[in-house]
């Protein structure tokens, strides 16, 4: 809501269809679980002119004097099944914005939001709160918890709302519980928890309807540090068992890079660049994109994978390394002795091998693009 | 609430009950009221018009007919006898509701059933006390000393005496009557009938100085002693005509009227319940009768429903006669 | 923060300059107003006669027409309201029959109840067992021990049969209003086009006096209880109102998007998550609309409510101040176990889970309990009705109390009046009637433009006109000096002493106490006393007014001192401040916005008590409405009335507005 970009900013348009987006081979083949296409929300006064005059192709000038601002501007993003989909900005670049319009919880005005190969924008309201009520869940930044609830009242309540028999949601919701561990508080009030109590509350909640899409808009920007990074070690975990769709917005382009399969940037309500978060680091597509990463060691991004040699035979180390692992999180077997590493991949069966050399510069190098 | 057991537990009383209650009543009475429909009285909060009502109201039981009791506003409560919300009312002061009673009247919707005998008597009263410091009263001209007005001074009146009047809206004209007497008074309303008795009972308390307007029939005649002053009798023309009475170029120059204390009905009812209108129409009270019965209520505590349940058993050979229509 | 703020000062000198101008060329004008009121032409210092618009007069007679002879087809609509009026009072009379009266047979003097109401000992049992269910494990037995106590009075001094009686009538007006008024909140959130006018309308109801619309009332709707049902309601009907829209906007958006996310429908998303997340706004609402329908109690029981108000208006008539004290207490213990548990009913519906076993089957034990009494009063009559004998009173003691003051303490309490009244309400009062109704109009115009801009300074200049064109200029001014006195002396007295209540819970506990005493006693109650003290007229007047006016200064005062940033106060100790310079640049700034809302509240309640001071002797617009209900002419009632309503309306606009800016400046939210 707050996110309005400046009227000045002007920024390249980039096509989310465009070839270098991250997606694997594998991926990119599958249909996506929700995609977006030429997506405009512009604010201002009778700003529902902009669909019948076909804004798309109006001057920033002309936007202006009608006093137009486009919160969201042109932009396509296609998010596969079970990817982490970040959509990282800083505060106005339309991040928010662009969640609500791909929940619909704001009207876009221009372009289509796909799901499942369905148009949420122009679908029937009756099909839409079905979708929302079994297929998808959302988790807020300030965790929207209702306060006269208590948790096990908050976390059965889209059951409740789903017309389940008390019984049957609130067996459910005590499994959501003992799910983020928060067995034991279930009878205690919001206002009882602390913070991060309180987003699992908010977890355990989006889940409970175990919805194929999960949205989470900076559901750790108002913790501290410490529990920001537990919670983030958690969704990892819960992610790993529980496989969804994920749409997460964050400012953070640490967390972007910790959790992320792939990230969209946003500036200025437009999507500059998506891709995996090596790829950003690797190979910004502008200069603000450049600028963003530039702190961002490449060893906390850079894959096993991307560095690693096909197998040339069997090599003796005790210590095979994971080819999706970073090589940051490789270090310590970087350094612990000589010679080429095997690669194995999530099986187990080797895939190749990684210079030790090469490995080493990339986590000695500073930062920043190859 | 416990709606279901409630009526399991106690309909079968509530049976017997009934079958009891209907043969008492039909072997009790000789007279059929004309209709069962409950009759409305419009009571008031003075203790005259509480105990007035309940005495009609034992009445018109005593004859079978149903009986309820309605708390109304003494200005308010035309409209509520133009629709037939209530019934009857017992005590309509000339002094104060004239003008309303006639407005009513004249829609057709509401009867005048008479004076009840009682009069409401306003005028001028002081404490006995008083009587020391202003030599003379209870006559009038007494009041014409600036010792005498002094001796009922406030600060804020002083040298003049403070009379203490009515709610403006009652009237009554003591403006007038202050200069067309020329008496040293100045003139203070008070807001209602409980303010100008509260401060009447702190003044009795301190034996301080108080005059002030005072009516009957009401307690405080009973509960204080004191006096009226006794002006020129009122006559129509004194209120009108300047020439009239001591001072030829002012009206007001007398004491204020005396007032009739009617009832008044729903006309609509009277087709109704006519015996019943015939016994409201008898039905007569007077103000030496009626001030120890407020006495007993209002002094010594005694209910109203004591008081009335009384008079109507001690004085059965005075209201028999009203209810002749009923065969009694 | 001293240098910060005269910074900021300074740095909008130039928007001061002219607000300073006019300022200072009102105080010069209000200053030489007696020689500009030679100056001027007759009709500009006194509202010319022949120009009043005969307003009353005509609305006196559209009522009546409307209310005699206006038809729909062949229904008059004075049927169809009263047809109305009978439905509502279906409920009224089935909850009577429950608790007051009974079921009677038999006609005549041989009526007898066949089935008893709800005897008091099974009531007491019901009572307890209700809050026990409510309260929960945590506030259950306190509530439990409120209830019983205070329904124990009610038995012991007699008034159970009485207080049930009122009882009805406020819950089922209780009920209605909060359901209206939640109704009506929720379409003013909802459609924002009708939000202004809704609380416009809210504003004139809450401030125009009950007197000007009971005859009307009573034309339309009959005699009885559901009369007073409708002038209660429409009494209590606006805190709900705003209560409602204040709390649904409250609701953070964030949560109604989890609402819209889940699926919820438009009806689920309302009762599930918005009204339950704004019941703390709503509860302020709900105890609001409770106190407000007490409060009307003894003016219902003028109009055939019957009850402890009955008793109450009795017993001043005969001045036993003990007694109308002891039921004015029933009344009060009422309006406490109401609010409390309904307070507690809302929690726990809201909470959206199961009432949280206590291993009490409250249901079966209720049954029990009703089984139990009902058969005990059949058997000893006393369970049913507490004999008259075993009353217990302390009427006797009160009114000895008050008698003993009047004796021993008048002589310097009289001379306080006498002082009061000749050096300082007197004069007032004569300046302010002597003020030309011009230079009023043109001020009052002034203040609103200083306040809030153009517009508001037009509108509130076009309701003082109003009072002048109908004719009520001098009870309007006699009203103004009277309540502008009453908030003076009540913010001198209250804002101090809240100040000083605020720095501790144990100590603000209290004075809510008493203040919510002060609220919900019937105002005669305590008017009476003071009469007896400082006989009829201004001054009496000044003295209800200030102690029912006090309480929201106090309140707010608390409340504001109370809620000034701790950062500040720390900053403030940190650069040194003394205490009088800490109060003066710290805490005051922090407080004043919530100050000029207690202002505000005070003169609402101020001008609430106009049409009590009516009854002490004042000629103000107060008395204007008794005269026009004891004369039955509504059409001059009700334009007094709204008269009442556009003074508190011109006090309320330019002080919100005047609120609203400084909040802004401060960066505190009022």
């Amino acid at each position: 809501m707050t996110d309005k970009p400046a009227p000045t900013a002007s920024v390249l348009p980039f096509p989310a269809a465009a070839p270098s987006n991250g997606l694997s081979a594998a991926r990119a083949a599958a249909e996506p679980a929700l995609s977006a296409r030429n997506l405009w929300k512009v604010f201002g006064v009778e700003a529902n002119a902009f669909a019948i005059e076909d804004g798309t192709a109006m001057p920033a000038a002309e936007m202006a004097r009608r006093g137009w601002v486009a919160a969201i501007r042109d932009a396509s993003i296609d998010v596969m099944p079970g990817e982490v989909f970040v959509i990282m900005g800083l505060s106005g670049s339309g991040k928010s914005t662009m969640i609500r319009c791909l929940t619909k919880l704001i009207e876009p005005t221009a372009g289509k939001v796909m799901f499942h190969g369905r148009d949420l924008i122009a679908m029937p309201e009756k099909e839409l709160t079905e979708i929302r009520r079994t297929r998808m869940g959302m988790v807020f930044q300030n965790f929207a918890l209702l306060p006269n609830r208590t948790v096990l009242g908050n976390i059965a309540l889209p059951l409740e709302i789903q017309g389940i028999d008390r019984a049957r949601r609130e067996a459910k919701a005590m499994e959501m519980i003992e799910l983020v561990g928060l067995k034991g508080r279930e009878n205690r009030f919001p206002r009882e928890l602390s913070g991060g109590q309180q987003q699992r509350v908010g977890i355990a909640r989006s889940l409970a309807v175990d919805p194929e899409i999960w949205f989470l808009d900076e559901p750790f920007s108002a913790l501290d540090p410490l529990i920001r990074s537990d919670l983030q070690d958690e969704l990892q975990r819960l992610q790993k068992a529980l496989a969804k769709t994920i749409v997460f917005i964050t400012h953070d382009l640490d967390e972007a890079i910790k959790i992320a399969d792939r990230i969209a940037i946003m500036e200025g309500g437009s999507v500059v660049q998506v891709a995996t978060p090596e790829e950003l680091v690797t190979r910004p597509a502008n200069d603000y994109v450049a600028r963003f990463v530039a702190k961002v060691p490449r060893a906390k991004v850079t894959r096993v994978r991307s560095l690693m040699a096909p197998a040339t035979g069997s090599i003796l180390s005790p210590d095979p390394v994971r080819a999706e692992a970073t090589i940051t999180e490789i270090g310590p077997i970087l350094v612990s002795g000589t010679g080429p590493l095997p690669v194995v991949d999530e099986g187990g069966r080797m895939v190749g091998t990684l210079d030790r050399q090469a490995a080493l510069a990339v986590l000695g190098g500073r930062a920043g693009a190859a | 609430m416990t709606g279901r057991p409630f009526w399991k537990t106690c309909m079968p009383k509530l049976l017997v009950s009934l079958a009891a209650a209907t043969a008492i009543s039909s072997a009790a009475q000789a007279f059929e009221p004309e209709s069962n429909d409950p009759i409305i009285i419009g009571t008031f909060n003075w203790s005259s018009a509480m105990i007035n009502s309940e005495i009609a109201g034992i009445i018109l039981q005593k004859l079978g007919y149903t009986v309820e009791y309605l708390p109304m506003d003494d200005s308010a409560r035309y409209p509520g006898f133009e629709a037939g919300d209530a019934t009857f009312a017992l005590e309509t002061w000339a002094t104060t509701q004239k003008i309303n009673l006639e407005t009513s009247v004249a829609t057709g919707k509401v009867l005048d059933l008479g004076e009840t005998g009682m009069q409401a008597k306003e005028e001028w009263w002081y404490p006995i006390y008083m009587k020391e410091a202003c030599p003379g009263l209870p006559n009038w001209e007494a009041l014409k000393d600036p010792k005498c007005g002094e001796a009922f001074a406030a600060p804020e009146t002083a040298p003049k005496g403070r009379y203490l009047s009515g709610p403006v809206d009652w009237g009554g004209g003591d403006v007038e009557r202050v200069a067309a007497l020329g008496l040293p008074f100045e003139v203070v309303n008070a807001g209602t009938d409980a303010g100008m008795f509260a401060e009447l009972q702190a003044a009795y308390e301190r034996k301080a100085p108080i005059m002030m307007w005072v009516y009957a029939p009401h307690w405080a005649p009973a509960k204080f002693e004191g006096e009226w002053v006794d002006f020129p009798d009122y006559e129509d023309a004194c209120y009108t005509d300047p020439a009239w009475g001591g001072n030829p170029d002012a009206t007001h120059d007398c004491g204020k009227p005396e007032g009739w204390i009617k009832k008044m009905g729903w006309a609509e009812g009277e087709k109704k319940w006519p015996c019943a209108y015939e016994v409201v129409r008898n039905f007569k009270m007077d103000n030496a009768t009626i001030q120890p019965l407020i006495g007993a209520v209002d002094l010594d505590g005694k209910t109203v429903t004591e008081v009335a349940q009384g008079w109507v058993d001690a004085n059965e050979a005075v209201w028999k006669p009203w209810a002749a229509c009923a065969g009694l | 923060m001293a240098l910060a703020e005269t910074g900021r000062m300074g740095g909008m000198g130039w928007r001061v300059a002219p607000t300073q101008m006019a300022l200072m060329a009102a105080v010069l004008a209000l200053a030489a107003s007696p020689v500009l009121a030679g100056m001027l032409p007759a009709a500009l210092v006194d509202y010319p006669k022949q120009a009043v618009i005969g307003l009353a007069a005509f609305t006196g007679s559209w009522l009546t027409w409307l209310a005699r002879e206006a038809a729909i087809g062949p229904l008059r609509i004075a049927e169809i309201t009263r047809g109305l009026a009978n439905v509502v009072e279906a409920p009224i009379a089935l909850l009577n029959t429950l608790f007051a009266e009974g079921i009677q047979a038999g006609r005549g003097d041989q009526v007898r109840t066949v089935v008893p109401p709800l005897s008091w000992l099974a009531g007491i049992g019901l009572a307890a067992l209700l809050a026990h269910m409510v309260g929960g494990r945590q506030a259950g037995p306190k509530l439990v021990a409120l209830i019983v106590v205070g329904l124990l009075y009610i038995v012991l001094f007699g008034f159970w049969t009485d207080a049930m009686f009122t009882l009805t009538n406020v819950i089922i007006s209780a009920v209605a209003a909060i359901a209206l008024g939640i109704w009506i909140g929720t379409k003013a959130v909802t459609h924002p086009r009708i939000a202004a006018p809704v609380e416009g309308l809210m504003n004139v109801m809450q401030t125009v006096p009950v007197f000007s619309y009971l005859v009307p009332t009573l034309l339309f709707l009959g005699y009885g209880p559901s009369a007073a049902l409708v002038a209660t309601v429409i009494y209590a009907l606006p805190p709900m109102v705003h209560a409602t829209m204040l709390g649904l906007r409250g609701v953070p958006p964030e949560v109604v998007e989890f609402g819209r996310m889940a699926g919820a429908s438009p009806r689920a998303l309302f009762w599930k998550i918005r009204l339950p997340v704004a019941l703390p706004q709503l509860a302020i609402g709900i105890n609001q609309t409770i106190m407000a329908c007490l409060n009307m109690v003894v003016i219902a029981s003028m109009i055939g409510a019957g009850g402890l108000g009955f008793l109450v208006l009795t017993a001043l008539r005969k001045l036993d101040i003990g007694g109308a004290l002891q039921a004015g207490i029933a009344i009060v213990v009422l309006a406490v176990i109401l609010d409390r548990l309904s307070l507690a009913a809302a929690r726990l519906a809201a909470s959206g889970t199961r009432i949280r076993s206590t291993g009490i089957p409250h249901g079966r034990l209720a049954l029990g309990w009703f089984a139990l009494a009902s058969i005990a009063a059949l058997l000893l009559p006393a369970f049913q009705s507490w004999p008259k004998e075993l009353t217990l009173t302390t009427a006797p003691f009160w009114n000895g109390l008050v008698s003993w003051i009047n004796i021993h303490w008048f002589e310097p309490l009289d001379a306080f009046r006498s002082f009061t009244l000749i050096h300082i309400m007197n004069p007032v009062k004569a300046y302010l009637l002597d003020l030309p109704w011009t230079l009023v109009i043109a001020l009052v115009m002034l203040g609103g433009w200083m306040a809030g801009g153009a517009r508001l300074g037009l509108t509130v200049g076009a309701m003082a006109l109003f009072i002048a064109a109908t004719g009520f200029w001098d009870p309007a001014v006699t009203s103004v000096y009277l309540v502008g006195l009453g908030t003076l002396l009540s913010l001198i007295i209250g804002l101090p002493f809240g100040y000083v209540v605020s720095r501790r819970q144990s100590w603000r506990d209290a004075a809510s106490l008493v203040l919510d005493t002060l609220q919900t006693l019937p105002t005669l109650v305590y008017l009476l006393p003071a009469v007896m003290v400082f006989r009829n007229g201004d001054f009496s007047a000044l003295v209800a007014i200030v102690s029912y006016a006090i309480a929201p200064a106090v309140r707010y005062s608390m409340h504001a001192f109370a809620g000034v940033p701790a950062e500040r106060l720390e900053l403030a100790a940190m650069v040194g401040a003394s205490r009088w310079q800490t109060f003066k640049w710290v805490r005051l700034p922090a407080a004043f916005p919530t100050l000029l809302l207690g202002l505000n509240q005070t003169i609402m309640l101020a001008i609430a008590m106009l049409v009590i001071t009516a009854l002490v002797g004042t000629r103000d617009l107060g008395q204007q409405v008794f005269i026009a209900l004891s004369r039955a002419k509504p059409g001059d009632g009700i334009i007094a009335g709204l008269c009442v309503a556009a003074i508190a309306l011109i006090a309320d606009m330019c002080l919100k507005a005047w609120a609203r800016r400084a909040a802004a400046r401060n960066g505190v939210e009022a």
